[in-house]
């Protein structure tokens, strides 16, 4: 098995796990129930974003706020086809489920991606003070 | 310049001789180099035709950065730029331990040069060198060039 079907699919173990256990928290907190359609629709979402998201390197010529914006629409727009498919042949979406599917894939992403912007200027600080350690040891500065 | 090597497997004295008319600077390059065991590139000004320009050795301290343009290697130094005869893997090789890392497909950026990395508000980090010029740090080479930082800092 190839190095990247496998860091995929540990990637997909991994989210996964951490969607269902969320699912799970937040099912006891608010009483909710879910099913098994549900279960595999959040699995499928999982598949879909992480193989998204794992195309990172085909961007590299662009800037990663690109990056983002276009693996963001590219996932919504697949997760939200597949809903149209399961609503076509299992039970029509409401429009205020559309509303939900929209909420519940935009607010996580949102979050990753300014969790992602912190991450980049946090590590452009350590290694600045790095690179001036380093400098000052060799009498550059 | 004509150079002459002589291999002896049982001459345990190594040793360079020098014969020179006057004392150019690529001649101090030549001895600063044995003197302090560092790897120097030979290069020759960019804006000059090759065959015509006088090669000069170049130590890796005064290198700002590698670029690799057209299958062209050129050495960016506060004095100007320069065209390596060489490529940018053995370079990178022969300088990893000088303080120069990859920090995309054809840059290579020496550390010690750098004032500063910035993040644009696009993400896009870039290395601003003290003579105004900057380079982007690609997001490929962002993971090995935290683990040089790391290693150098072992190594310093």
């Amino acid at each position: 098995m190839s190095t990247n079907v496998k860091e995929y699919l540990l990637e997909l173990c991994c989210s996964y796990t951490v969607v269902s256990v969320l699912g799970a928290v937040v099912n006891i907190l608010v009483g909710g129930q879910t099913n098994n359609i549900n279960v595999l629709v959040m699995f499928s979402f999982c598949a879909i974003i992480v193989f998204v998201l794992s195309l990172h390197r085909l961007f590299d010529a662009v800037s990663p706020l690109v990056m983002i914006i276009v693996q963001y629409l590219v996932a919504c727009g697949v997760c939200a086809l597949l809903v149209l498919v399961l609503s076509i042949l299992i039970e029509p979406v409401t429009p205020r489920g559309w509303f939900e599917f929209w909420r519940s894939f935009t607010i996580p992403y949102i979050i990753g991606a300014g969790y992602y912007y912190y991450r980049v200027f946090s590590d452009a600080k350590k290694q600045n003070e790095l690179i001036n350690e380093l400098r000052e040891k060799r009498g550059e500065m | 310049m004509k150079l002459n090597l002589y291999e002896n497997k049982n001459d345990m004295n190594e040793h360079v001789d020098v014969y020179y008319s006057n004392m150019r600077p690529v001649i101090r390059q030549l001895i600063d180099t044995v003197n302090s065991e560092r790897p120097s590139l030979s290069g020759r000004p960019a804006d000059e035709d090759l065959d015509d320009g006088d090669e000069v050795l170049l130590d890796p301290r005064n290198i700002y950065y590698l670029d690799h343009v057209e299958r062209k290697l050129f050495a960016y130094t506060k004095d100007g730029v320069y065209r390596v005869m060489n490529t940018l893997a053995v370079c990178e090789e022969m300088l990893w331990n000088y303080g120069f890392v990859r920090v995309s497909k054809s840059n290579l950026v020496n550390i010690y040069k750098i004032v500063q990395l910035k993040p644009d508000l696009n993400m896009k980090v870039y290395a601003s060198f003290d003579n105004g010029e900057r380079i982007c740090i690609n997001r490929s080479y962002k993971k090995s060039f935290s683990d040089y930082l790391q290693k150098m800092r072992g190594m310093v």
